[in-house]
């Protein structure tokens, strides 16, 4: 498992990550899954709770000056609700916090998020090392902007 | 930069909440915090939330307990790690409310993770601590008391909507009548999540506390000084310590350590003693 803390950008300051599922989506266990995943690959994690809009993510992902914001849904809404969030952080010029997608996402709309820039993408099932891997490097891109 | 901002700085009253986990101090923060917006005051919140000293990482939970009472509110609230730095303040949280105080924030409050040396370490930041305790803490209530009641301003007990939480009270309560002479009288609220007007108390009771500070003058003098003996600390370490240990030879098993240490030292404390002599004020 990639060790977040080992890559000397992120040695004195851990990767910070956002995990969100906005809009109208009830299922919260895999995020707690999540949550516990990239906490012991050194990330300091971040839960936005139930249903939070997508500006309540992006103030909170704001305020607390987070590296990642992984956003999540399982009821198909991800290509309003994603889009949502992407657009905010375009209108509010952030530029520094990266944006991961994850759940049930079918292949035909993964190009339109990753034009959003929203990457990964990935659906249920997906190896827990690949979405670190993805979140690090995503992460990587980030502080070195905040860093410029 | 830091250096610059604490010109600004010494308005806001910092407010330590501390307290075995679990006890409720985030709900707590939350409510209050959202009260006191509505009573006209900026507030800011940091949340500090133990590093796991495996991984460095850390599940930040504290805002998930806030995040209800703030939404909506124009309150900044902010988690840290305490990434193992000294005790259980997060390195950072000295520098944040030096900015938050720059900022305008006019109270400032600091959740720390509920646990020994963590406890101690908040009020050397805070101008008002206060300690929040509970129902069903027994034994461990002792443990707790013993470094921190001498140094809390303040004392909470929350959880009051349950039936044990009388003795808690009255605990503290015969504790406080031992007090001697303080130029500030200590006191203590019951708080429940079930009647929010219990926390009408406690904001009355942190303002009375932040009065006392101020009309002493001694409000952000913890924090001046902390912030300064971190600077100092600093300075030392890279204009003076780390130079001279470069200095000496790579190859001193012709030199006897024990002169090279004794040249080193002296030079260090003649220089030394011109700063010492030196008039601050
Ligand atoms: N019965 C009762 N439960 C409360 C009260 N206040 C908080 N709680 C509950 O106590 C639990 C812990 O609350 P938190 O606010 O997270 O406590 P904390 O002290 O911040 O916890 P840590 O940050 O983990 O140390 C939650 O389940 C709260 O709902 C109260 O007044 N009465
Ligand atoms: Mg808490």
């Amino acid at each position: 498992m990639v060790d977040g803390k080992n890559r000397s950008l992120f040695k004195d300051k851990p990767i910070k990550i956002l995990l969100a599922k906005p809009g109208i989506d009830g299922h919260d266990r895999g995020v707690f899954v999540l949550a516990k995943a990239f906490r012991d690959a050194g990330m300091e994690v971040l839960y936005a709770g139930l249903l939070p809009t997508p500006e309540e993510v992006v103030d909170t992902a704001v305020n607390e000056d987070v590296d990642v914001v992984a956003l999540s849904l399982l009821n198909g809404a991800h290509m309003t609700v994603f889009k949502k969030v992407a657009d905010l952080m375009k209108q509010r010029g952030i530029d520094d916090i990266a944006l991961v997608g994850g759940g049930t996402i079918p292949d035909e709309d993964k190009p339109s998020l990753e034009a959003m820039g929203i990457s990964g993408n990935y659906g249920p099932g997906t190896p827990l090392s690949v979405i670190i891997e993805h979140v690090t490097r995503r992460a990587e891109e980030a502080r070195l902007k905040k860093l410029r | 930069m830091l250096s610059k901002l604490y010109n600004h700085t010494g308005k806001a009253q910092v407010i330590g909440i501390t307290g075995p986990p679990g006890i409720g101090k985030s709900t707590l923060i939350g409510n209050v915090s959202s009260k006191m917006a509505d009573m006209g005051h900026r507030v800011a919140i940091l949340a500090i939330d133990a590093s796991s000293p495996f991984t460095g990482g850390s599940l930040l939970g504290n805002r998930i307990r806030m995040q209800e009472s703030l939404s909506g509110k124009n309150i900044y609230m902010r988690s840290l790690a305490n990434r193992g730095a000294r005790g259980g303040l997060s390195e950072s949280s000295i520098g944040s409310t030096a900015i938050l105080d720059a900022a305008g924030f006019d109270t400032i409050f600091v959740e720390t993770v509920g646990a020994g040396q963590a406890d101690l370490d908040v009020m050397d930041l805070a101008d008002t601590t206060v300690l929040v305790l509970g129902p069903g803490l027994g034994d461990q209530v002792q443990a707790i008391k013993a470094g921190i009641m001498e140094i809390a301003d303040l004392f909470v007990i929350n959880k009051m909507d349950r039936a044990d939480s009388y003795f808690a009270m009255k605990d503290i309560e015969d504790t406080l009548a031992m007090d001697d002479a303080r130029p500030f009288k200590r006191e203590v609220v019951g708080t429940t999540i079930k009647d929010p007007t219990t926390y009408q108390s406690l904001i009355a009771l942190m303002a009375k506390h932040g009065n006392f500070m101020r009309e002493s003058g001694r409000i952000g003098e913890k924090r001046f000084k902390m912030g300064l003996r971190w600077m100092l600390e600093d300075e030392l370490r890279a204009r003076v310590i780390d130079p001279l240990m470069k200095r000496i030879p790579p190859n001193s098993e012709k030199k006897n350590y024990y002169d090279l240490m004794a040249t080193v030292g002296q030079l260090f404390s003649e220089n030394l003693n011109k700063v010492l002599e030196k008039e601050i004020v």
